[in-house]
């Protein structure tokens, strides 16, 4: 078995601190998107039960916008596309 | 007049008169032509693959900013590299998915859609109303409900009645695709 030179392994180590940083994707409410198709995308896409799409697709709608999800960056930027693909405006940022 | 989407044995079904088959056929096509920035698919073929490598500023069209927002509100150099990396991809998809829509208006009879059809349509539908609120002026909720007002009570020459009563009648449309799809969901 190797093993790694000292200084790779603390190179890993700043990386995982890096991506274990917690980032949000946010939508933002907009006129023209159904609440009723809001739930249905928040239900396929992130595989949330009603109750809970609904939750979320209300906090959008009288909040003028929710945090939709966590994760690593890479995460948090599929996701925003994902929303975009939808129609649904979003974004993403480090978790303030 | 149309029948709304509903599901049945066969997929999901819906019926429209010749006049609305081409009113839906042409407001797909445009949205898909407002889409194509001209631009042929980049010569680097894993760029051309990924669909990266396109524009890192926003559209100059309102609309098409729109269907291809800004990704990241107060760090412009995320927002630009976001850009470069997905709007062609998503540019394509979204172009894909109209196409696709409008493809199954040429079938004759009733509208018989499979589930990749019915996605297609529900996210074009999407499209095509968010284009329209645009020309609209329809940007936030109070502006949606004053717009349409306004609109409701101008000449039947303002071009703005044609295109709300569109607008209308999309909505009407996507809400009864929405339940469609929705009564197939797990419940809970």
């Amino acid at each position: 078995m190797s093993t790694a030179p000292a200084e790779a392994e603390e190179r890993v180590e700043a990386l995982d601190g890096e991506t274990a940083k917690p980032w949000v994707t946010i939508v933002w409410n907009d006129p023209v998107n159904l609440m009723s198709y809001v739930t249905y995308v928040f239900q396929t896409y992130f595989g949330h039960p009603r109750e809970k799409a609904e939750k979320l697709m209300h906090d959008v709608h009288e909040a003028g916008r929710a945090v939709v999800a966590h994760g690593t960056r890479e995460e948090m930027e599929r996701d925003t596309e994902a929303m975009h693909g939808y129609g649904l405006w979003a974004t993403f940022s480090k978790d303030a | 007049m149309a029948r709304r989407f509903e599901r049945s044995r066969r997929g999901v079904t819906a019926t429209f008169d010749d006049d609305e088959r081409a009113l839906l056929s042409g407001l797909l096509t445009e949205v898909s032509q407002l889409l194509d920035d001209g631009t042929t698919p980049s010569e680097d073929p894993l760029e051309a693959m990924v669909g990266t490598g396109g524009s890192t500023t926003p559209p100059s069209d309102p609309a098409v900013a729109r269907l291809l927002p800004q990704a990241a509100k107060d760090d412009p150099d995320a927002a630009r590299e976001f850009r470069r990396l997905t709007e062609r991809g998503l540019r394509q998809r979204k172009r894909d998915g109209l196409e696709r829509a409008r493809a199954t208006l040429e079938r004759p009879g009733p509208l018989v859609l499979d589930a990749e059809e019915q996605h297609a349509w529900l996210v074009a539908l999407t499209d095509v109303r968010l284009v329209l609120a645009e020309r609209l002026g329809l940007r936030t909720d109070d502006d949606a409900d004053a717009v349409l007002a306004e609109v409701a009570e101008s000449s039947p020459e303002d071009p703005r009645v044609w295109m709300a009563s569109v607008y209308d009648f999309l909505t009407w449309l996507q809400e009864t695709l929405v339940a469609a799809l929705s009564k197939q969901l797990p419940r809970g």
